[in-house]
């Protein structure tokens, strides 16, 4: 890897290139900091202010102008933090992202190191049919596997009913955790499998052609050499399905109506949602969208400084 | 364990080659690679690829059954139906569906190509240049993922009902070109694929910050931004909350407002599964079909081992 | 000079934009509310999910060239009533007209969401509908909130060829149903007389209804929250000792797995509305002609009585700048004869105006042809309905029933149904309160 020599003598055309090119990031990054103020940076304002206040309504409430918007300082957060529901939704999430997350991950990884073997066969159909999930939407993905879980018209069911084995439904009691994790392993294996692919495909294969005429086996040649070079991508992969898997929401909504195992709330998500939509209560939803987004930053950042600094290798 | 005897070249293909190298003990103790396939390995593969194809192949095979065969036929044996399907659902009120694809197409399409824009003049910006405030800029924008959807729509839905956008095209647009995770993944990129010397050669000849941008860098980087918009077209294709929020007037809906509407009609309707089921069908082909044609752009290269001079 | 790679794809890109604002511009156009001056002619938006309604409005648009009314579909029931809220608190993006559903209306009005019609209606409109029916739009007072559009008055349907074959006679107490429901279940152990869904919570308000419960009532400037009353606790108890002794299935409706059972005999019999025909023939249309309704199972036979499940109005939003004109059409839709008789001929449901409908209704839907009289029966059960109000946070009350009653199906017992009612009552009432309104206890 070459390294460039500072050059502080780039000023060869003038004095206003340096005044120029001081400037020249922040003409870059202008468009993306335009958008992200006005449609990321204030609605998050906006929900931070709201989940300070909200709605008291007098009488009857029946007629106009009987809702007032009041300031509420920390009562939001008190009852949100206070909720047994949303404390099980929050140790439900713990569980579902410690099953997602690292089943996901261990099969993206056991399918890219395959599909870099060079000895597995029909790899290119495999990589297309595993990528394939990534191309369907949450709520068609769920309503499909929905049809493949319900006993009366899954054909599994029907299998099972043939062997006379009685399989408990997934969706009554505990076992609904996996019919949900199982959705989300299906649809995010194969996007987390290509990242994974290509970061291996750029090592070079000296590296490990050299270990193989030494006598490593490919499972050795794997363990030692290919998954500790690629490690940066996994742990920056790791981060972003972490975050994903915490704010897991589509499949359970999805899946709700077809289940008596899973209430309004099953996920913090889905409290945030049955709050502002449901109940009409954005501020609940506001103080509690806020505590979900502190945990998963301080989860993330906690996790990315744990494996320091192994991500970002390439700059200088 | 093992040492490289040789310094890497410094344009050292980046891809494999597949040469045979025989060893000085001789040809029966080559160690071959793509000699002799594996079974254990192909058959692993194939497993994950009948797991994941297996409710696409469903979803087939339910677009071929009529309405009355759906709910009462064994799930895996086709019909002959899908024609008529796919005939009722452009019925349906006059071909909605397929204004709705072509919806889903603008959205994505037009809203894929100024993300990535964006995205690579922002990845550009903190991956080659160094300032005061570069790292934080960086990780505020980062922390945009952080944010669901769901709280952000109804204040996205203030905001652009002060300015009158609501329930238009610009209502999805918009809020749809700023992606954090297209951000990180062009500062990956450029920071791996446009080398510091050519910026320098660049600007040492004269041409202007911008100019070396799209006439240099951009060139350089097709292939990182190919990945950048499909996997925005892709999100923006497949998002739900958004234009639920935004959209009042059904015929700017995108598919998955649309088929989500055919499904909760409310409890006095029954809910249209066989149209939602030939419509998933059909809004998937399009992807599918965008996924063969950039096959080969793509490269979600991630810093570590990109070896390129 | 030839365009280089990096100029192409900005071009590339300033197109798009290009295009994105010329689409823009016919996306305008569906804007909301925004009608002519008083010279053009005055646009309307109407937000409904009654299927085929464009067909309806097409005759008014047709008669009324000065006033166009353009329908958008939006999803059923919640989330169009979020949208709609939402709209409303931004100021703008509501529409002229809304469909609405009855228990809906407390918190539209609550909400400010609804303009008062009382100014603009005549007076012999109240007089097309029943009393039940047309207190729903005034919640008791003179204002009157929207012009109902259609009821849902409860019966029970039932497969006729099943109980031939099994000698059952057709239930009319809750003792015979219970029977009915262990003879069924007995001849085969894989069928249900019906099934207890945690999913439904309008269903449930039906039946308790018909028992004599109200979960809500104005005591002058307050209200009262009563729904572990004693007619709602008897039922609760009353279906959880059915699914206790396993003669009644605790699945939700609406699933796949229920359209299934529907086909094959497993679910042999429904509570349900008058819209049902429409769900029957959607979900199991093989199975016409084999279905057949009857009045509901009573609790006191010498008095007969019914619940009322789902049914909508028509109202008039807050942000609509012809409230004149949106008033006209929605009295036009929901008591004109021409109107109704579109309304069951094209969309379905079972319109509220009483001598219209009478008119319109005379043979059966398709799906009952074996049953001739079947709206006759049907107009007797609706003169049945029991009074029930509905009160600001019905959502809330619902969606406690979702959760509550999942976990006590899921529980099989009798006492965890009971024990759902409590808590339903208890999550209710506190969140009344939380939020300020008067409540008397």
């Amino acid at each position: 890897m070459t390294t460039t020599t500072a050059a502080p003598s780039a000023r060869a055309t003038g004095p206003s290139t340096s005044g120029r090119r001081r400037l020249a990031p922040w003409g870059f990054l202008a468009p993306a900091i335009v958008l992200f103020v006005l449609f990321l940076a204030l609605p998050i304002a906006y929900a931070v202010y709201l989940s300070f206040r909200t709605e008291k309504v007098s009488g009857l409430g029946l007629g106009s102008g009987s809702r007032t918007e009041v300031w509420a300082g920390l009562s939001n957060y008190a009852a949100a933090l206070g909720d047994p529901e949303f404390l099980a939704s929050v140790g439900r999430v713990a569980l579902y992202g410690l099953i997602v997350v690292p089943t996901m991950l261990g099969l993206a990884l056991l399918f890219a190191l395959l599909l870099d073997s060079r000895r597995a066969r029909t790899r290119t159909f495999s990589r297309t049919a595993i990528f394939l999930p990534y191309a369907v939407p949450a709520v068609i993905s769920s309503l499909l596997w929905g049809f493949l879980y319900l006993p009366g018209v899954s054909p599994f069911y029907d299998l099972f009913e043939r062997f006379g084995w009685d399989v408990p439904s997934l969706f009554e009691g505990d076992l609904v955790m996996f019919a949900v994790a199982n959705i989300a392993v299906w649809g995010g294996t194969g996007f987390n499998m290509i990242v994974i692919y290509t970061a291996l495909k750029a090592v070079p294969s000296e590296l490990y052609e050299a270990a193989e005429l030494d006598g490593a086996s490919q499972v050795a040649v794997a363990l030692r050499i290919k998954i500790p070079i690629v490690t940066p991508s996994i742990i920056m992969t790791a981060v972003f399905s972490m975050i994903a898997t915490l704010q897991v929401f589509a499949e359970p909504t999805t899946l709700r109506p077809l289940s008596n195992a899973i209430s309004t709330t099953w996920t913090p998500l889905m409290k945030v949602y049955r709050d502002a939509f449901t109940r009409g209560d954005l501020y609940s939803a506001a103080a509690t969208s806020v505590i979900i987004a502190a945990a998963t930053f301080v989860l993330s950042f906690g996790f990315l400084r744990l494996v320091q600094g192994r991500a970002f290798g390439q700059e200088k | 364990m093992t040492t490289l005897t040789s310094p890497l070249p410094a344009d050292a293909p980046a891809a494999r080659s597949d040469v045979r190298r025989p060893t000085a003990r001789g040809r029966r103790h080559w160690r071959g690679a793509g000699e002799r396939p594996s079974a254990v390995a192909t058959a692993v593969l194939l497993l994950g690829a009948l797991y994941c194809l297996l409710p696409v192949v469903w979803v087939v095979v339910a677009s071929t059954k009529s309405g009355a065969e759906l709910f009462s036929s064994f799930t895996f044996a086709p019909s002959t139906h899908l024609a008529d399907n796919v005939a009722d659902l452009s019925a349906y009120r006059d071909g909605l569906f397929w204004r709705w694809m072509l919806n889903t197409a603008l959205y994505a399409g037009v809203g894929a190509v100024l993300s990535t824009l964006v995205s690579a003049m922002a990845g550009y910006g903190l991956a080659k240049y160094t300032f005061a405030g570069k790292n934080a800029v960086f990780n505020v924008l980062l922390a945009g993922v952080l944010v669901p959807a769901i709280v952000l729509a109804i204040p996205q839905y203030l905001l652009l009902a002060e300015l009158d956008l609501t329930n238009t095209y610009w209502s999805v647009l918009l809020p749809s070109i700023i992606s954090p995770y297209g951000i990180y993944l062009a500062r990956i990129y450029a920071a791996a694929a446009v080398p510091d010397e050519v910026v320098e050669a660049a600007r040492t000849d004269g041409a202007s910050e911008t100019r070396t941008f799209f006439q240099v860098a951009v060139p350089m980087l097709v292939p990182g931004l190919v990945t950048v918009f499909l996997f925005q077209f892709v999100a923006i294709w497949n998002n739900f909350m958004l234009p639920y929020i935004m959209l009042g007037d059904d015929k700017l809906f995108p598919i998955t407002v649309g088929l989500s509407g055919l499904l909760n009609q409310g409890a006095s309707q029954p809910a249209m599964y066989t149209l939602v089921i030939t419509g998933a069908l059909l809004s998937v082909v399009p992807l599918v079909a965008l996924f063969f044609a950039l096959q080969r752009f793509w490269q979600v290269d991630l810093a570590a081992g990109a070896v390129k001079s | 000079m030839r365009l280089t790679t990096g100029t192409r794809i900005a071009a590339l890109a300033a197109a798009t934009a290009l295009l994105a604002s010329a689409c823009s511009g016919g996306g305008d156009d569906a804007g909301s509310g925004d009608g002519g001056s008083a010279a053009g002619p005055v646009e309307l938006t109407f937000w409904t999910w009654t299927p085929n309604m464009e067909k309806v409005v097409d005759l008014w648009n047709a008669e009324h060239p000065d006033i166009t009314v353009t329908v958008n579909k939006q999803d059923g029931g919640d989330p169009a009533i979020t949208k709609l809220l939402t709209a409303i608190k931004a100021g703008s993006g509501a529409p002229d007209i809304m469909q609405a559903e009855y228990q809906k209306i407390p918190q539209l009005v609550s909400s400010d969401a609804l303009a008062d019609l009382s100014g603009s209606l005549g007076d012999d409109v109240a007089g097309h509908f029943a009393d039940g029916v047309w207190d729903a739009v005034t919640l008791g007072s003179d204002a009157v909130y929207a012009v109902p559009q259609d009821s849902g008055p409860m019966q029970f349907y039932y497969r006729a060829d099943v109980f031939e074959k099994l000698g059952i006679d057709v239930p009319t107490t809750w003792d015979e149903y219970a029977d009915a429901a262990r003879k069924v279940h007995e001849a085969d152990p894989k069928a249900y007389l019906g099934t207890f869904s945690a999913n439904d919570a309008g269903w449930f308000a039906g039946i308790t209804q018909q028992a004599g419960a109200s979960w809500y009532g104005i005591d002058g400037d307050a209200w009262s929250v009563d729904i572990d009353s004693d007619a709602t606790t008897k039922v609760a108890e009353y279906w959880g000792g059915l699914v206790e002794e396993g003669v009644i299935d605790n699945k939700p409706m609406y699933t796949p797995e229920w359209n299934a059972g529907l086909n094959d005999g497993t679910q042999v019999g429904w509570l349900s509305a008058i819209w049902a025909p429409g769900v029957l023939s959607g979900n199991a249309a093989d199975t016409a002609g084999t279905w057949e309704m009857a009045p509901m199972p009573q609790w006191d036979a010498d008095a007969p009585a019914t619940g009322a499940w789902g049914g909508s109005a028509t109202a008039v939003t807050s942000q609509s700048e012809h409230p004149e004109q949106a008033a006209e059409f929605v009295t036009w839709l929901n008591t004109d004869p021409e109107a109704v008789q579109a309304l069951v001929d094209e969309t379905g449901i079972y319109p509220a105006d009483v001598p219209a409908s009478t008119e319109a209704l005379s043979d059966p839907p398709e799906f009952f042809s074996n049953q001739p009289d079947f709206y006759e029966v049907a107009a007797q059960t609706a003169q049945t309905v029991q009074p029930f109000t509905y009160g600001p946070n019905i959502n809330v009350a619902y969606s406690a029933y979702n959760d509550e009653f999942a976990k006590a199906t899921k529980a099989k017992t009798a006492s965890a149904f009971v024990d759902a009612v409590g808590a339903m009552q208890q999550i209710t009432l506190d969140d009344l309160k939380n939020q300020g309104f008067s409540v008397s206890e």
